[in-house]
């Protein structure tokens, strides 16, 4: 599984650079596929109950014709509602495929996985039921191709394939049931996604809406540019010939067709049955990297941020056991069986208090220390620190360019004493390199660094820091001109500033110890 | 590249992926074909193979009220031998039996075999195989211990054999196939007759 992971993750990061080239780091379709996956159930429900108004049980493929002949709303409402359709299906998979790759499959996100991969299977469903509606050469072949797996299954007396093969009119509660099934999924659906983000504590829907007006004017453009054709009418008197398959929903039919019924029964199975173990078989030990974090209720103060800023409400606050002496009344709790060990709540904590086992607050410090002792021997150097996630040929730039590269495993991770330790140190200025917002493991990593940074979310960077020695950056993979414009122009401003410590409006130089590592079982 | 021009090419890319995608929704499936199709379909119930005996007014008040049947049956349900013919070609013989475990449903068939374009004589015939024993046309007296239970029985005995496929069921003809067409063989209930389906010219 391993390495079916590195594979999909240099899948994922190819396309990542070559969508971070053509769009952006802001506009990656591909860092938002979830939530546009959401925006197009949206719009499928939208236009769908547009389609609905006209549709008839009693004559199908004529109702969708009628819709088609409709060129001022009704051809274009339908083209939509496909386009959409595929792209659902696209997004979907591209989602999944980046939790998979990025090793965001199993533990605490086994429900989420479980139930996308129910979610998927359930476009499928309601895809093939929409199509099966117009009744068009696509829609009887899917009809018979369909009835043709369910007749290899001692299941029913009489064949199934019979209905659609001419004997008699395909009876109109067919499509009435197909119907029923193309609204009642997608209004499932809505339940299985509140579950697929049940456990997130801040779940993000819907993409940024310049990305969304983009998306569906981008969808407007091309059926109206070329519209969605009908194809003829189902014949069950024709053998199918050149039918316009599509193939997000029907990639299996060419396979199928060729393989043994039991064949195919057997290869969809195992395929969604390996989609569904896939928690078990990605599982890690928690330990390491993948550790939950710990509190020690001896330095929480009960402040309550961790709580708040753990994307994924593993963190409680309850009252502390008696006696609680001069401690608060209430204190942290980690339930590791939440806990994704993002790390981010080592970085909420002002007092050390809370974090991964060997990545909290207090084990970051020493590490710095000791970075900035052997690192930073030249005045003027930058340091540029970075997540373990960025490209490897990005910081091996950096490097060349003369940046003092400080890896850490997420910015987001990182307590901002690092930065102040950093500067006082020797270095002239830290610039943080995060990967970009909706690409981050973590989540909220980038969100919550830009607010402890600059608008004093706990815990902050000191006010005696100078915050013009410090910048954010996003390093995406791919654009490298872009990481390397932030760096020069950042060291072009720091090499500007006074050197730290003859700036008489520097506060660098007031002692800033962290408090003292406390000795103690974690709870 | 200036902002606009960055803009209108990653606007451009966008519409580019969702042409892509929209071709992937259309890829011709199945080649032209250059054969016809014969297909075989239908439904249908075999008929009852069976020994009957009349039972004596001592032996239906012996049993459970509820358990009185006139007529007392025990048999089978029979199988027939397909057989379809082109010309003078064999091209598919097949023994067919009803559905079921114990054979005991009625006869589902759906078949499609593969024919060369052209007139071709065609003959599928349905014989059914077991000869004897066939269940009797009973008519029993209405009167007696069961009192009109007996016309009852009779009347559904008759209902099923009327139900049921004939012993020998013949369609000749002769038949033209067209190149990716379907002609449909298949059994009409009410005329107790196969008869031949093509759908209308395409």
């Amino acid at each position: 599984m391993p390495l079916f992971e590195r594979l999909a993750l240099r899948v994922v990061r190819a396309l990542d650079a070559a969508c971070h080239r053509l769009f952006g780091w802001r506009w990656n379709p591909l860092h938002q596929s979830g939530a546009l996956a959401c925006l197009l159930l949206v719009v499928l429900i939208a236009t769908g109950l547009y389609l609905l108004l006209f549709y008839r049980v009693g004559t199908p493929w004529e109702s969708v014709q009628r819709l088609q002949a409709q060129w001022w709303l009704g051809r274009w409402m339908r083209g939509v509602h496909r386009l959409a359709s595929d792209l659902l299906v696209v997004a979907a998979v591209a989602h999944a495929v980046r939790m998979f790759a990025q090793a965001r499959s199993w533990g605490p996100r086994t429900m989420a996985w479980v139930s996308g991969v129910f979610l998927l299977l359930f476009t499928f469903v309601s895809g093939w039921t929409g199509f099966v509606l117009v009744w068009d050469r696509f829609g009887g072949t899917l009809a018979l191709a369909g009835a043709r797996m369910m007749d290899s299954l001692p299941i029913l007396s009489e064949p199934l394939v019979r209905v659609f093969q001419g004997e008699r009119p395909v009876p109109g509660a067919f499509f009435f049931i197909n119907l029923f099934l193309h609204i009642a999924i997608p209004l499932g659906m809505g339940a299985g996604l509140w579950l697929h983000v049940a456990r997130l504590a801040r779940p993000v829907l819907l993409p940024p809406r310049g990305l969304s007006v983009a998306g569906v004017i981008g969808m407007l453009v091309v059926v109206l540019a070329l519209p969605m054709p009908l194809d003829a009418k189902f014949d069950p008197f024709a053998i199918a010939a050149a039918v316009p398959l599509d193939l997000s929903y029907a990639f299996w039919l060419p396979v199928a067709d060729r393989l043994p019924a039991a064949l195919a029964w057997t290869g969809a199975v195992l395929t969604f049955t390996a989609a569904l173990l896939v928690p078990m078989l990605t599982r890690r030990a928690r330990a390491g990297a993948w550790a939950p974090s710990v509190v020690d209720p001896a330095t929480c103060t009960g402040c309550e941020q961790c709580p708040q800023d753990c994307p994924w409400d593993a963190i409680t606050m309850v009252p502390r056991p008696e006696p609680r002496g001069a401690h608060s009344a209430l204190v942290a709790q980690v339930d590791p069986s939440l806990c994704v060990s993002c790390g981010l709540c080592a970085a909420s904590c002002a007092p050390m208090g809370v974090g991964p086992l060997h990545r909290s607050g207090r084990d970051q410090i020493p590490r710095i220390r000791a970075f900035a002792r052997e690192a930073l021997q030249v005045p003027g150097q930058v340091v540029a620190v970075t997540c373990e996630n960025a490209a490897p040929g990005q910081l091996t730039a950096l490097a060349s360019r003369g940046a003092v590269v400080y890896p850490v495993p997420c910015t987001g991770n990182m307590h901002s004493s690092v930065v102040e330790l950093a500067l006082r140190g020797g270095a002239a200025g830290v610039i943080i390199f995060s990967c970009p917002p909706r690409d981050c493991r973590g989540r909220e990593g980038p969100t919550w660094l830009e607010q402890r940074i600059y608008r004093e979310r706990e815990a902050e960077l000191q006010a005696r820091v100078d915050k013009r020695r410090v910048a954010l950056a996003t390093m995406a993979i791919g654009d490298l001109p872009g990481t390397l414009t932030a760096f020069t122009t950042f060291r072009q401003r720091v090499a500007g500033l006074v050197p730290p410590g003859l700036d008489p409006s520097s506060e660098m130089e007031v002692a800033c110890e962290p408090p003292a590592p406390h000795v103690g079982a974690p709870t | 590249m200036s902002g606009l021009a960055r803009r209108l090419v990653a606007g451009l890319a966008g519409l580019a992926g969702l042409l892509a995608l929209r071709a992937t929704s259309l890829v011709p499936h199945g080649d032209a074909p250059s054969h016809a199709l014969l297909r075989l379909s239908w439904s249908a119930r075999p008929e009852r193979v069976e020994t009957c005996r009349e039972l004596s007014d001592a032996e239906l008040a012996a049993r459970p009220p509820h358990m009185r049947l006139r007529t007392e049956c025990s048999g089978r349900f029979a199988s027939y031998l397909l057989t379809v013919r082109l010309g003078a070609e064999t091209v598919w013989t097949d023994t067919v039996r009803g559905g079921g475990l114990r054979n005991d449903r009625p006869m589902h068939l759906v078949r499609d075999l593969s024919v060369t374009p052209g007139q071709h004589p065609l003959q599928v015939s349905l014989a059914r195989l077991d000869s004897a024993g066939v269940a009797r046309d009973t008519s029993a007296s209405p009167t007696g211990p069961l009192g009109d239970r007996g016309q009852r029985e009779a009347d559904e005995r008759r209902r099923r054999a009327a139900e049921a496929l004939p012993s020998l069921l013949v369609l000749d003809q002769a038949t033209t196939f067209t190149a990716g067409r379907v002609v449909m063989v298949t059994y009409a209930n009410e005329q107790r007759q196969f008869v031949l389906k093509t759908g209308g010219v395409p």
